[in-house]
């Protein structure tokens, strides 16, 4: 059964699933739309070394560079309604092909030309993060995001990273009222 | 090189750094990256008799009371955001001066408002405690907050403790619910 994550909570992915090669990380949200203005909510990951910075921009996968570390990391996508209770983006990750700098992974989830568009988090709803077994289907962990955020238009909502010889998942559900600049800028992305 | 302290393992101070007289609890973090409020760590210590009570208020040394102990622990002051590096809060322990009632010091990290901020030690960016010999500079145990304590707003880190005519340190790990208050009057602190 999967462990349900409190904000700032850790599980270790390697004793809950041992053997484990490679997770699905799902996204997935609601948006409150009261007239026709479009949502678009992105997910990307920051693929960081042992001091929380990208090795270049190359690391910073998202809609637009969809493969990283030598293909161990692979966005499936910006492909979704976002209707319904599914993953509305996903992430695939070989833990076992991650290079041995990479020390940890951040999935943030960003609103694209939300100033522009005058969106931000406040009105997302229902927003979670899934760790699934690659390898069967299996849900290993799972933090359901339940603060309202409101002015944020960027979000980290969770991390996977490598403590000493495990992997582990912790839930983060912090935002960035900068956006997706300040945020990337945070990581050593050239933006 | 550190003890690696396991939950409740104990060290002797006086064994490991003999002649051991000053002693420094280090608190350090991270200054808070994302949104929201500030993550505002706190370092304390209650000298406790052999009842495990503090004496009296004097005897605990926190923020708002830097010295206690008739001058043998001192509390650097409250650093309210984590800016700076290494450190950001300590309490230097003089051992030979610790008053003989004084059977033992609690020391104990909290976060301000953490409950009402809803903040956990798991938000905080390399949240550590760690107790030092203050004449060398060498670290004797550290705590990892962040990964350890994560879903924790209190914690009581451990204990320095005379044991037989010396000085020892025990790892003790333990979350606390509630927040310095209810931790404070667990000690006999009168709280207001």
């Amino acid at each position: 059964m999967a462990v349900s994550l409190s904000k700032g909570g850790n599980v270790s992915l390697s004793k809950e699933a041992p053997g484990l090669k490679a997770v699905q990380v799902g996204l997935g949200w609601d948006t409150r739309v009261t007239d026709g203005s479009g949502f678009d909510l992105d997910a990307s990951v920051f693929l960081l070394d042992a001091a929380g910075r990208v090795r270049s921009d190359a690391d910073f996968i998202f809609y637009n560079n969809r493969q990283g570390a030598g293909g161990a990391v692979e966005h499936l996508g910006d492909n979704l309604t976002g209707e319904g209770a599914g993953d509305d983006e996903v992430v695939k990750v070989s833990l076992d092909r991650l290079p041995a700098e990479i020390a940890k992974l951040s999935f943030a989830v960003t609103i694209h030309e939300a100033e522009a568009r005058r969106q931000n988090f406040g009105q997302v709803s229902n927003a979670f993060i899934r760790v699934v077994n690659a390898d069967g289907g299996t849900e290993i962990a799972r933090y359901d995001l339940s603060e309202d955020a409101s002015t944020e238009t960027a979000m980290i909502f969770g991390e996977l990273y490598c403590h000493g010889d495990e992997w582990k998942f912790k839930a983060i559900g912090q935002g960035f009222a900068g956006g997706l600049g300040p945020l990337a800028r945070s990581f050593g992305v050239n933006v | 090189m550190s003890v690696s302290l396991a939950k409740g393992g104990n060290v002797s101070l006086s064994k490991e750094e003999p002649g051991l007289a000053r002693v420094l609890i280090g608190l350090g973090w991270d200054v808070r990256m994302s949104d929201g409020a500030d993550f505002d760590l706190d370092a304390s210590a209650f000298l406790l008799g052999q009842d495990g009570r503090v004496r009296g208020d004097a005897d605990f040394v926190f923020y708002n009371n830097l010295k206690g102990g008739d001058g043998s622990v001192e509390h650097t002051g409250d650093n309210r955001t984590g800016e700076g590096d290494g450190d950001d809060e300590a309490l230097k322990v003089v051992l030979p001066r610790v008053p003989a009632a004084v059977a033992k010091i609690a020391v104990a990290v909290t976060i301000h408002e953490g409950e009402a901020r809803r903040q956990s030690f798991g938000m905080v960016s390399n949240a550590f405690i760690r107790v030092v010999n203050d004449e060398t500079g060498r670290e004797i145990a550290r705590y990892d907050l962040t990964e350890d304590a994560s879903t924790e707003t209190a914690m009581i880190f451990g204990e320095v403790y005379r044991h037989q005519g010396e000085w020892k340190f025990r790892a003790v790990g333990q979350g606390y619910r509630g927040g310095l208050g209810p931790l404070a009057r667990n000690y006999g602190v009168d709280v207001g």
